[in-house]
């Protein structure tokens, strides 16, 4: 060294420090990665959901709608059905109110329907024909996606028209049938081989078998729950779903002056609000406490405010039939809250008796598939049927999902389940296995992005916009849709609020936070940036102002 | 322009002024201090005048002034300013940082006593207590070797890299007014070629100044300052030379003023000089074998010189208008330091003289020559006021 | 949102910072601000140690070391130097940290501004001499601990802010490395206001001297200016203010809880901390 130093001039400089290395000091190194969101992790159908959201940012739309359709043929259906699992979660929930995600894909979907987006034709077209029996949510999206990988679809659907809880369940008010119809009609559109009005039972299955390389089931849950204190009395107590679709087919059950609803499901606010616009009273009796009852709190409120009385934490003991109405002797009860999970026993208050009267009582606790006649050819259990993990059932080559093989009750849970059916499905008919949905490097691995991975100093606080709903006193009067949908401003304002956790937007901040100059653009990287390792000190400040953890951390033994 | 020389009754101040002028320095930052001021104030003036272009700084402090001369040297421009006394110890720092830039300033000190107590006085340790800076230093006579002096400073310091202090004794030559000779323009301009190193402080060359060194890298660095200060010995002789054939001025490094055969020398610097002029002529009538050694090149100390004009002379005293407490006379101590070891070396007498600024007549002067010629050589310095 | 920072690469990598460090950062947009028709002044400090190792520098400049208390003397020679060679283009600018300039370097400074030399001074101010390993200058704030206050800092942080302004210099601007754009942009303002000193105090935490993780500094730097501790405005010729980043109404609690610095505090302090901060805020904002 000191032969060199002798060498070098005293005062002026010869050359730059980097040359040096001061990359040796560190034992950590910083590095780009595509992490996981929560509300992907949380989206029953897998939606990728940080990705489109920012491409709505970004105004391109189309694009959005093209991320969205991977997972979900049905956006604008789902952008007003879904239970949102995915805002439940969303980071942003813990700082200023979660992204309006379900509200920006129904914008996006009836966008793509305003504008006539198609779906583009399967780039293959194999030899094997799948049958999927049931053209509601689960039956339409295995059929989508079987499509999408080039296979024969036949849909057989007992109802004149597809969409089947989506057409003949949900009323007109939250779902609009013409926009169920543009959404079935482009799946159909695609190239699948609909016989409608054709029901299909337990007996067919063996000639079907024949016919098709493999069979999907997902014909749904028809078949009423009852309640043992409830007379038998076709005239005044009434079952939910039948009564929904009555109203659907234009012909709505005849319903008395007073109309008791019992149930504290999305079904029972949907028949008190039908009720309620068909001119009647109503009231709904739930044996969950408001803030525990399965209907999502946005419905309930939407029934409540339109003037339908809500009477939680209570049960009808017994039913005394009265001339024409039925006197209902009711108490308030409390949960048991050392029952198993999934187990409901009510503990009745004592003192707390009251009686309501009706002239019409409608059943809403639930429904159970039809199995009668598919007992024999599939296994049945606990009412359903059997399914492993890859929605196989007990029988080659026929799988199902949606209400008939799940306790879930959710539109986009149906949905998710038909398209990893239809994976199975592919794989079963000797298709490679479908690629991850999240392809980047070591997503799998990595856990969800966390509220406090987020720099929220690049994240003003911005509210979360609802949409706009008709008032109560308009929309109770007619059975026109009472959400409308985000303007265009309002939708860019929900999607420039969305974090985009784990999902780089390249701002460049991990660049200009270095104090090193160690990181650099690199458009030959997926994850848009290099980590120059000669000069990473490792300090991990491009980690910590990286607003939405984009980045990890790599330990470095020496 | 006119090669004819301008002779003008000036203080020895102004005379230096002059010369500033004639060297076309750029950047002259100054703060003002007795008895120092009359140079800056020329200086403005010319400036004010339209007679001098270049930028003035008027700084807050001379530590400032150093500051920005230093930076303004390395900019690579000519840089000259002025101070004096307490002056030129707030600047102790910046010298050093200045010698260690190799920055070519140039500067004229008028020695005057250092507080505590005040004083306006003539005296040399102001100056002399920078020896170990690193600078050039040349104390001189009068006003007419002050001015030639600054020219050749300019001269000398950007051949070597160094800067150079131009040392004259407060009031005695700072303010008395003589007759001197000014060089013209047409002579400084040939005598001082623009001043263009090449490396500097310029975003075109990209090189940056005084990032911090290794050990060895300091070393070299101070060995490399010791070589410039060697060189000066030659340098500056030949600068003189120059001049002097351009104007007929020279005074060579040291001067050795009637010292043939001489028995006796009394050494010193400065303003004193010129009454041992007048005393060594008056006792050489008497048939006193004496001689004058006037050291005009302080900085480097010219040993070999020294030495050579010593060897084989009986009895030197060195005069000292100057006190470095613990040791006495610096240039009394210097000399011993330098003859040390030489054979045929005289015995030295240490007289402190005129310390303070008093008065010390050619009487005083013969006195304590008497003195030294009765009496062996004390090792310290003596008191003689 | 997004930063859109236009940088030349003025400054290396390979410099000699703490990993972290605030300082390279505020250098960083500083220098590559200037680009490279600039020449830098440094006095001792992390700074000079950053410029890089003789024989090689950081800077794709010259750069300048000087003495700790006269960065604008120095600078102020180089400007005089250049204009007398006809050059009035290159940008030159020292850079100084806050001992260097609030201390040491107050009375070159103060005078460059009364002499209104045509230079940028950029003060690094990291409330303290850190490099030395934090000892008190008159820019630690109250009750901050240092080696030379252990039980803590009993006086205020000066305001150099108001003392530059009050110089009526062209351009006086507060800035802090949470805000690098912000930064840049009153570096290129500066650059633009020619023919007078401007001057930029730029907070730049220390890691070490503050007691901050090292991924901290730009996070504690924006939370100095959201509780008010260190608003980022600007002052043209002593008399036009315009604030960019106010206090937000976080706490100072939320500030110096941060850093160890401040990690002996009693509730009574920090209620004196924050009374002090709404005074000076009180006093400052009815200026804009």
């Amino acid at each position: 060294m000191a032969g060199i130093e002798s060498r070098v001039p005293s005062i002026w400089t010869t050359g730059w420090t980097d040359i040096l290395n001061t990359g040796t000091w560190r034992n950590a190194i910083a590095v780009h990665q595509k992490r996981p969101a929560p509300c992907h992790g949380g989206c029953p159908v897998d939606g990728e959901i940080p990705v489109w959201v920012q491409q709505v940012r970004n105004e391109d739309f189309k694009a959005a709608w093209e991320t969205l359709v991977e997972n979900n043929p049905l956006p604008a259906v789902i952008g007003r059905t879904c239970h949102r699992p995915c805002e439940g979660v969303c980071n942003r929930a813990e700082y200023d109110g979660a992204v309006s995600i379900n509200a920006l894909e129904q914008y996006v979907g009836d966008l793509a329907i305003r504008k006539g987006w198609v779906f583009p034709v399967p780039p293959i077209e194999l030899d094997q024909h799948v049958a999927v029996i049931g053209g509601g949510p689960a039956g339409l999206s295995c059929a989508y996606q079987l499509r999408r990988k080039g296979f024969r679809v036949t849909l057989f659907d007992a109802n004149p028209e597809l969409g089947g809880v989506l057409r003949y369940g949900v009323p007109e008010y939250r779902l609009p049938k013409k926009t169920v119809a543009a959404e079935t009609r482009r799946i159909v559109d695609l190239g699948v081989n609909v016989i409608s009005g054709q029901k299909l039972t337990g007996k067919d299955l063996g000639k079907i078998e024949q016919e098709y390389s493999a069979i999907f089931i997902a014909f749904g849950a028809h078949r009423p729950k009852s309640l043992p204190q409830f007379p038998d009395d076709a005239d005044r107590v009434l079952d939910g779903i039948a009564f929904l679709r009555s109203v659907r087919l234009g012909s709505p059950a005849e319903l008395g002056q007073k109309v008791v609803v019992i149930g504290g499901g999305s079904v029972a606010m949907d028949v008190a609000g039908s009720a309620l616009r068909l001119g009647r009273q109503a009231e709904i009796i739930a044996l969950e406490g408001r803030e525990v009852m399965p209907a999502p709190e946005d419905e309930i409120e939407d029934v409540v405010a339109e003037g339908v009385r809500l009477i939680d934490g209570a049960m009808v003991k017994t039913v005394e039939a009265i001339s024409k109405s039925l006197r209902l002797h009711c108490i308030k009860v409390k949960l048991d809250p050392d029952t198993p999970i999934g187990v409901i026993r009510p503990l009745e208050v004592s003192g707390t008796e009251f009686t309501l009267e009706a002239d019409t009582v409608i059943l809403a606790v639930g429904q159970d598939p039809e199995l009668a006649d598919w007992e024999d050819q599939v296994r049945v259990a606990k009412g359903m049927v059997e399914i492993d993990a890859d929605y196989r059932t007990s029988r080659q080559g026929i799988f199902a999902a949606g209400d008939v093989a799940s306790a879930e009750r959710f539109v986009s849970t149906a949905v998710g389940e038909g398209r990893k059916a239809a994976n199975s499905i592919a794989q079963y008919l000797g298709q490679p296995p479908a690629l991850r949905d999240v392809t980047a490097i070591g997503a799998a691995q990595e856990p969800d992005v966390a509220f406090a991975d987020i720099n929220t100093f690049y994240f003003p606080p911005r509210d979360r916009s609802e949409r706009d709903k008709v008032a109560a006193e308009v929309r109770k009067a007619s059975f026109a849709e009472i959400r409308l949908g985000l303007t265009d401003e309002q939708a860019l304002v929900q999607a420039t609020r969305c974090f985009s956790c784990g999902a780089c937007l390249e701002c460049d901040n991990c660049v200009y936070f270095c104090p090193d100059m160690a990181i650099v653009k690199d458009s030959t990287s997926p994850l848009y940036y290099k980590v120059l390792e000669q000069y990473c000190k490792g300090c991990g400040c491009c980690l910590e102002e990286c607003p939405r953890g984009a980045m990890g951390v790599r330990e470095e033994t020496k | 322009m006119s090669t004819e020389h301008t002779r003008l009754l000036l203080s020895g101040n102004h005379a230096v002024s002059y010369a500033v002028k004639l060297a076309r320095p750029n950047v002259m930052p100054v703060y003002p201090i007795t008895p120092q001021t009359p140079i800056l104030e020329k200086i403005t003036e010319f400036h004010a005048g339209g007679e001098m272009t270049g930028e003035i700084m008027t700084m807050e402090s001379e530590h400032s002034v150093m500051a920005a001369a230093i930076t303004a040297s390395l900019t690579g421009v000519r840089v000259f300013t002025a101070t004096a006394s307490q002056g030129l110890l707030l600047m102790h720092e910046m010298l050093h940082y200045a010698a260690g830039a190799r920055a070519p300033i140039v500067m004229a000190n008028v020695n005057r006593t250092l507080g505590s107590p005040w004083g306006f006085w003539p005296d040399q340790t102001d100056s002399l207590a920078q020896r170990d800076v690193g600078w050039i230093q040349y104390y001189c006579e009068n006003g007419q070797e002050s001015h030639d002096t600054t020219l050749q400073a300019f001269r000398v310091a950007e051949q070597v890299l160094l800067p150079v202090m131009v040392v004259h004794e407060a009031f005695y030559v700072s303010h008395a007014m003589e007759a001197v000779d000014i060089v013209s323009q047409q002579q400084v301009d040939a005598y001082l070629p623009p001043f263009n190193p090449p490396h500097r402080l310029d975003p075109q060359i990209g090189e940056s100044w005084g990032n911090t060194v290794s050990q060895t890298m300091f070393q070299n660095h101070r060995r490399d300052m010791g070589e410039a200060m060697e060189r000066v010995l030659e340098v500056g002789k030949q600068a003189d030379r120059e001049l002097q054939e351009l104007v007929g001025r020279g005074y060579g490094i040291l001067e050795q003023y009637r010292c043939e055969g001489a028995e006796f020398i009394i050494a010193t610097m400065g303003s004193m000089t010129g009454t041992v002029r007048d005393v060594v002529d008056e006792l050489r009538a008497a048939g006193v074998s004496i001689g004058l050694l006037k050291i005009r090149l302080f900085r480097p100390f010219p040993v070999a010189d020294l030495r050579e004009a010593l060897v084989g002379v009986p009895k030197v005293m060195v005069l000292d208008r100057n006190f470095a407490p613990g040791t006495g006379g610096v240039l009394f101590q210097e000399l011993k330091a330098a003859l040390y070891g030489l054979a045929g070396a005289p015995e030295i007498h240490g007289y402190l003289a005129g310390v303070g600024g008093t008065n010390i007549s050619p009487s005083a002067i013969k006195e304590m020559v008497q003195c030294a010629m009765g009496e062996n050589p004390s090792v310290n310095s003596v008191w003689k006021g | 949102m997004s930063y859109q920072i236009d940088e030349q690469k003025i400054f290396n990598s390979g410099h000699a910072a703490c990993p972290g460090c605030s300082e390279a950062l505020a250098i960083r947009f500083i220098i590559n601000t200037l680009g490279s028709d600039a020449i830098a002044v440094v006095p001792p400090s992390c700074i000079a140690i950053i410029s890089g190792p003789q024989p090689l520098s950081s800077m794709r400049i010259p750069v300048y070391q000087t003495t700790l208390e006269a960065s604008a003397a120095s600078a102020a020679g180089i400007k005089r130097a250049l204009l007398s060679k006809g050059n009035d283009h290159t940008n030159v600018v020292a850079i100084a940290g806050d001992g260097g300039t609030y201390d040491i370097g107050f009375q070159a400074l103060s005078a460059a501004a009364e002499r209104n030399e045509d230079i940028i001074y950029i003060c690094l101010d990291n409330e303290g001499y850190m490099n030395t390993g934090s000892q008190k200058s008159s820019a630690t704030p109250s009750r901050a601990y240092t080696t030379s206050t252990p039980a803590g800092k009993l006086t205020p942080k000066k305001n150099m802010a108001a003392i530059m302004a009050a110089h009526n210099i062209p351009y006086m601007a507060t800035a802090t490395t949470g805000y690098p754009d912000d930064l840049a942009r009153k570096v290129a303002r500066a650059m633009k206001i020619k023919g007078g000193l401007r001057f930029i105090v730029v907070l730049t935490p220390c890691l070490t001297g503050w007691g901050i993780p090292d991924n901290a500094g730009p996070k504690v730097s924006r939370l100095a200016v959201e509780s008010g501790v260190f608003p980022l405005y600007e002052v043209e010729n002593g008399q036009s203010y315009t604030l960019n980043y106010g206090p937000k109404g976080l706490p100072v609690a939320d500030y110096v809880t941060r850093q160890k610095r401040y990690r002996h505090l009693s509730a009574e302090d920090i209620e004196f901390i924050q009374k002090e901060v709404d005074q000076n805020w009180e006093r400052l904002q009815v200026k804009f």
